[in-house]
């Protein structure tokens, strides 16, 4: 066990923890923040997607010793009140379903707006297809996932 | 007794059993009911404020409409949609509307059914007496996409008569006639006047003006014209919560000093931990404790899985997820794996080939057994064919979790689950009653204010019971009472969101590995974290399944007979196992029994009519000889139900079949699919020697009054021809048909009714030189009889199709050596996004005021289940037409390569 310092959502915390727990059950276990969901532990489902300076990862095949070096946002810090356009054309779309998977969606969504904008390029349907073939959804709700991005993609949103 | 009543919680079980056509409002305010107290609190006071109170609706001192969802929410949307039939007759405002979850109890939603018609003949166990709208484990049982079919009516009767009251009040105060009085947007308004009130200036005055009766809701009820919500796209209320990462699932209840277990689990169904080695496991950083899980019952129920008892195992239980999971990788156990350890999931294939090779029991017949035979005997063209589906797993995305909380004698339970009260009820009797023939008392009505499984009425069988268990009837009495009343004391269930069900969560062995580790630590909650792999290896199993299929053609290609068989291990082998053999005779008689008694379970190894009614007693086609058999099939590892359950392996066969004898016939397969409909009517299958069809629980033949406002739910093959219409005109069908000829790509077709629904769909696919499939679009058509929430029902048509598609092209649980070889879902894969072609909906909507009040079409039925079934033989049909194989087993990926040598790659355009 040793002190390992996390950068998440723009606050600073202290963690005891080895620093080979995965990211997913400091945040989750440790820190309280629940919004990051447990799927498959062996990056195979996404649910568990946070970002990295940014970056869409998966939280449970990252290793707190490594995440500490990096800016990590939760779906918690994505916004404050559910304003972000990813979460509000999610909610207008109604895209959710169990919306377990949903989180995880989100940040690989708002990772891969958030890219194109930066570079000043077109989100492609293959672009769609790439970002978001990581993210497992049980419930189905791809048809509106890949909708609720285009639509997005059109507005030049990030 | 009639007519909507105030009652307390005693005076509810009391009524329970008396009066059919009272609606029984029971408004328990005495007990553990706060969800349903308006509570306020204003300058340091509180005060409770209980207004017409019936259990699923209340209203708060600032007006706010609570209604509470007495279903759980699984992606489905009930909670928002059963909240918008309520509000919508109630005349609520939908922004001052909010949504709560009920807690498990059964006194509460049991919903006496006020439909009833007493010394009617039981049609269904939906008669069953006394009379509930729902039967079986309770209420709560969220299941069988049946919480809008069974609750469409009550929720508008609840809001019509809740309605009435406040407009008694407004009169009351306004003066005026009752009826010039309506509710709009939160208010009472007088249309002589236009004199205005809200409905919390009414409240006070609400609780004085005498409750309407039944009749009288019933005739409040508001026109389809009137509605404002029903119909209509709805807010989904979780969304919001959802997409912020506010939503709180199982796994997400966090209390404090809890404490997390993972459970090594005994491989083999029924198999026991011989031994095991901790020290490694304790050293582990955050390990608090290494504790066996054996629960002690005193009788070996036998057979697989006994109910929903969880595998045997080991439990490490630390300060954190991980730490746990570090400590169970560092367990030795050793298992005595017991005689499930001979099953091979490949091996049983070939016994269910061998098994559909011979005949099995008749289940429906169409003209005398020597008829059908003669009808093959003719010089007629005979097709046959087989097509087998694999194990599959349901994998929610969130893995089973429960957080137990023990503390003085009581348990707190915290779970995602679709049956709250079963969930209840097993934690009760696994952990205080160890004997399973005390479980054969529990499906009493007394005992749960629920119907009773048939065996309760069963004289001979209570009798053996008694005998079996030294009872005599004054002991039985009392256990009965006091059960009851035990079991509520101290088994309290709080219901999260389920982060997915698919069935997996209708199963409650998690909870009761959460309640068994709970009483090693008193005082402390313990969280029993499921992983990925537990949940994929240790699923109550969708069963594999072989159906056999024989036709009989003329000269002019038209079907004369049709012979099925199927077989497949029941789910009753599960939760009524076949009992041990070391029990004396007279017990092992008493499982037996039980079994065969409830919801005619049948005999192991046949199949309930549960399953039988699934697709295979109710086949649509209009064949002059038929012939359905069942095969048996006996059970080794834990079978249970997942998503539209049996009518999978029926849909594939019957779809896929009529697709076959459209190309021996050398016909469209669209017209050869209506040929086999025909002209549509509803089916008599009890003149077919149906003994018993299950209907998925509803009425099949209408009753007298007061039934009239719900109806029968016959299958009716005039509904099924119009979805197939419907999607094939989408589709554009006859056109692309033409234009695809030999271009390798090509239309399949496939229709089918499930849980009182009607689903037809078109999937589009091309097949090219380089071995790949791309899946292009699908259309499907729905009749679901009253579209309620169209916006939700086009997500569950969107997801139901997704999840056929994962089934019929990855899914397969395959065991060996009686443990399941698959994992995660790198070896279990599912359908993802890029894989996920462009769905079509299209709602069959009906003109309900032209409709007479009793037709089925005026009811809404299942959403949630029907759209996968047709999924699969589409697929396959589609496959064959664009120049591929004709896969007749799934997963279809694997079956491809069987039949070309090399696997497919698959994408979608």
């Amino acid at each position: 066990m040793s002190i390992i310092q996390l950068h998440v959502n723009g606050k600073r915390y202290s963690v005891d923890v080895d620093g080979d727990m995965p990211l997913l059950w400091a945040l989750r276990d440790v820190l309280g923040l629940k919004g990051t969901k447990f799927g498959c532990g062996i990056a195979q489902c996404g649910a568990c997607t946070v970002h990295l300076d940014g970056r869409a990862v998966r939280s449970c095949a990252v290793d707190v010793g490594v995440a500490c070096l990096s800016k990590i946002t939760t779906i918690e810090g994505l916004s404050l009140d559910g304003s972000h356009p990813c979460q509000k054309a999610w909610v207008e779309l109604g895209v959710p379903q169990c919306g377990y998977c949903q989180p995880g969606q989100i940040m690989s969504a708002a990772a891969l707006l958030a890219e194109h904008k930066k570079a000043n390029t077109k989100v492609t349907d293959d672009d769609i297809d790439n970002a978001m073939s990581g993210n497992i959804c049980r419930c189905g709700t791809y048809p509106r996932i890949r909708k609720a991005i285009q639509e997005l993609a059109e507005e030049g949103a990030s | 007794m009639s007519g909507i009543v105030r009652v307390s919680r005693r005076d509810f079980l009391r009524y329970t059993g008396v009066g059919a056509g009272a609606l029984v409002f029971g408004a328990n305010v005495s007990s553990a009911g706060s969800l349903f107290l308006a509570v306020a609190k204003t300058v340091g006071k509180v005060y409770r404020h209980r207004f017409p109170l019936n259990n699923f609706v209340s209203i708060q001192l600032d007006g706010t409409v609570v209604i509470v969802s007495h279903r759980s929410e699984m992606g489905q949307g009930i909670r928002s949609s059963l909240a918008a039939v309520l509000a919508d007759e109630l005349g609520a405002d939908w922004s001052r509307v909010r949504v709560e979850q009920a807690d498990a109890d059964a006194s509460k939603f049991a919903v006496q059914n006020p439909f009833a018609v007493p010394g009617s003949t039981p049609v269904t166990t939906l008669d069953a007496t006394p009379p509930f709208l729902i039967p079986e484990e309770g209420a709560q049982f969220t299941d069988s996409s049946r919480s809008m079919a069974a609750y469409f009516l009550p929720m508008r009767l609840f809001g019509a008569g809740i309605r009435l009251v406040l407009i008694r009040a407004a009169a009351k105060k306004l003066g005026g006639d009752v009826g010039d009085y309506e509710t709009k947007e939160h208010k009472v308004r007088n249309k002589v006047s236009g004199r205005t009130l809200d409905f919390v200036d009414l409240l006070l005055l609400a609780k004085k003006v005498p409750l309407p009766t039944y009749q009288e809701s019933l005739a409040a009820l508001k026109q389809p014209k009137e509605w404002n919500f029903i119909g209509k796209k709805m807010p989904f209320v979780d969304a919001p919560d959802m997409v912020r990462g506010k939503a709180v699932y199982g796994a997400d209840v966090d209390l404090p000093g809890m404490l997390t277990a993972m459970i090594e689990r005994c491989p083999v169904a029924n198999g026991e931990v011989k031994s095991f080695d901790d020290t490694a496991a304790r050293k582990v950083p955050g390990v608090v404790d290494v504790v066996l899980v054996r629960l002690p019952m005193t009788v070996p129920a036998g057979g697989v899985g006994a109910g929903f008892l969880p595998h045997a195992g080991v439990a490490v239980v630390a300060k954190n997820s991980w730490a746990a999971l570090q400590g169970r990788r560092k367990l030795k156990v050793e298992w005595d794996l017991g005689p499930n350890v001979a099953y091979d999931s490949n091996t049983f294939r070939e016994k269910l080939e061998q098994a559909t090779s011979q005949p099995g029991k008749t289940v429906r017949h169409r003209g005398s057994e020597d008829e059908v035979d003669a009808a093959f005997a003719l010089p007629n063209r005979v097709v046959e064919a087989s097509y087998y589906v694999p194990h599959l797993a349901q994998a929610p995305m969130e893995p089973p979790v429960a957080i137990a909380l023990y503390k003085g004698g009581r348990w707190e339970i915290w779970a995602p689950s679709q049956g709250p009260q079963i969930l209840q009820q097993y934690v009760g009797l696994a952990m205080l009653h160890p004997n399973p023939l005390e479980w054969l008392a529990w499906g009493e009505p007394d005992v749960f204010d629920l119907p009773a499984y048939e065996f309760v009425d069963n004289r001979s069988f209570r009798e053996g019971l008694r005998r079996a268990l030294g009872w005599d009837e004054a002991a039985e009495l009392k256990f009965r009472r006091d059960l009851k009343k035990e079991i509520e004391e101290k088994v309290k269930v709080h219901v999260t969101l389920l982060g997915g069900g698919f069935g997996r969560k209708s199963k409650p062995d998690y909870a009761i590995e959460a309640a068994f580790l709970a009483k090693k630590f008193p005082g402390v909650p313990i969280r029993v974290q499921w992983t990925r792999e537990d949940d994929i290896q240790f699923s109550y199993f969708q069963a594999c399944s072989l159906q056999y299929l024989k036709a009989a053609l003329d000269l002019d290609g038209h079907a004369t007979a049709w012979l099925q068989r199927s077989a497949f291990p029941s789910f009753f082998a599960t939760l009524f196992p076949p009992p041990d053999p070391r029990l004396p005779e007279a017990v092992r008689e008493l499982f037996t029994q039980a079994r065969a008694l409830t919801h005619n379970g049948g005999e192991y190894p046949y199949l309930s009519a549960i399953e039988r009614g699934q697709g295979l007693e109710d086949m649509p086609f209009d064949v002059p000889h038929l012939r359905l058999e069942n095969c048996p099939a006996d059970s080794h590892i834990r079978c249970g139900w997942m998503r539209s359950v049996s009518n999978i392996y029926h849909a594939f066969a019957i779809g896929s079949f009529a697709d076959e004898l459209a190309i021996a016939a050398g016909r469209d397969s669209k017209d050869y699919l209506l040929d086999l409909i025909g002209e549509g009517k509803v089916l008599d299958l009890k003149a077919e020697g149906v003994e018993h069809f299950d209907n998925n629980g509803f009425p099949v033949v209408p009753r007298g009054e007061p039934v009239k406002v719900m109806s029968s739910y016959p299958p009716d093959t005039r509904r099924l021809r119009a979805v197939v219409e419907r999607a094939a005109q989408e589709a554009g069908w006859d056109e692309k048909v033409k234009r695809y000829k030999d271009t390798g790509r090509g239309l399949g077709i496939a229709a089918h009714r499930s849980f009182l629904s009607y689903v037809a769909m078109v999937i589009d696919v091309s097949v090219n030189d380089m071995n790949e499939l791309t899946i292009h679009e699908v259309h499907a058509a729905i009749d679901c009889g009253v579209a309620v929430n169209p916006d939700r029902i086009v997500a569950q048509m969107e997801g139901g199709i997704v999840y056929g598609l994962s089934l019929a092209l990855h899914g397969e649980i395959t065991v060996k050596d009686g443990a399941v070889e698959q994992h995660n879902f790198d070896d279990y894969p599912v359908l993802r996004l890029y894989q996920t072609p462009k769905i079509n909906i299209h709602i069959i909507l009906h003109d309900l005021e032209k409709l007479p009040p009793d037709d089925p079409r005026t009811q809404p039925t299942g959403v949630g289940e029907p759209p996968v079934p047709p999924v699969a033989p589409a697929l396959a049909n589609a496959i064959v037409a664009a120049g591929g194989p004709r896969i007749r087993e799934l997963p279809m990926w694997e079956s491809w390569e069987t039949n070309t040598g090399e696997l497919p790659k698959v994408k979608v355009l």
